[in-house]
């Protein structure tokens, strides 16, 4: 394989550089297209909100936004401590970069206890997905879709660290890493608009 | 100090930890080329906005209780 500069320094083959823009460009196609899923369950839920009288509908409880706002920190967090493992891999800090993955996995997997705190207690005040109108539809569908999407993003933080660890990537050639930040960061901005439209408005 | 006061001062510790983290990777990023770099500026300022309203959120400015 042939060998070649790569902008930014260092050396890597052809092929990686021939086809890094179009994975690039494919990935972030993909995060488009969770941003529409994402948006028409949003926009579906703002328009269910605005057509009826008060919100939360007479006898619905709220989520705790205490809770909420910690869960919010602690997901927030978890992108900051991602994006310094990227920025540790790609100057070639490897124990550093390791050490922040598995931060990020830990802060993830907290972040997903919390919800279940939260669900756990809307529960016990008879907030449920079926039995609470739109709230409760909206709340569970949205939080429960976003909530799959942190377990998937742990699960592919997982699997990139093992792969890592066998050394697939090396400080030129670190896509997947990449790709793994974008995920992560993306699932942490649909919070941003989640947490705002459930607990601040 | 009841769990409520405690969420309240973990959000408010960790929404301005968050904003400050953000607030520096955006900046020592502002001059990388390249579109994924662009995207990460993007998320680390939603990122940075994400902070202040967790922190806003524990200091009781803004939600509903």
């Amino acid at each position: 394989m042939a060998v070649v500069s790569i902008p930014g320094g260092g050396k890597a083959d052809q092929l990686y550089v021939e086809t890094r823009a179009l994975r690039l460009q494919g990935f972030l196609l993909f995060l488009v297209s969770d941003v529409v899923l994402f948006s028409s369950f949003i926009f579906a839920y703002l328009y269910l909100r605005n057509s009826g009288q008060g919100w939360p509908p007479p006898g619905v409880t709220r989520p705790a936004i205490a809770l909420g706002a910690v869960n919010s920190a602690i997901l927030f967090g978890s992108g900051a401590t991602m994006h310094y493992a990227l920025e540790n891999f790609k100057h070639g800090r490897f124990t550093q970069y390791a050490r922040l993955m598995i931060f990020t996995i830990v802060l993830g997997a907290m972040f997903l206890g919390g919800q279940a705190i939260e669900y756990t207690t809307l529960f016990r005040d008879h907030v449920t997905w079926a039995g609470s109108g739109i709230f409760g539809a909206s709340f569970f569908t949205l939080t429960g879709m976003h909530g799959f999407h942190v377990f998937c993003g742990i699960v592919y933080l997982g699997v990139l660290l093992l792969q890592s660890v066998h050394g697939v990537y090396d400080k030129n050639r670190f896509f997947g890493l990449t790709a793994g930040t974008l995920y992560w960061h993306f699932v942490d901005v649909i919070w941003v608009v989640l947490f705002s439209i459930f607990y601040l408005i | 100090m009841n769990l409520v006061v405690m969420e309240h001062i973990f959000a408010i510790v960790g929404g301005v930890i968050v904003f400050v983290v953000a607030a520096v990777a955006l900046r020592n990023d502002w001059k990388t080329p390249g579109m994924d770099n662009q995207v990460f500026k993007l998320m680390l300022g939603l990122l940075a906005f994400g902070g202040v309203l967790a922190a806003l959120t524990g200091l009781g400015v803004i939600g509903k209780a």
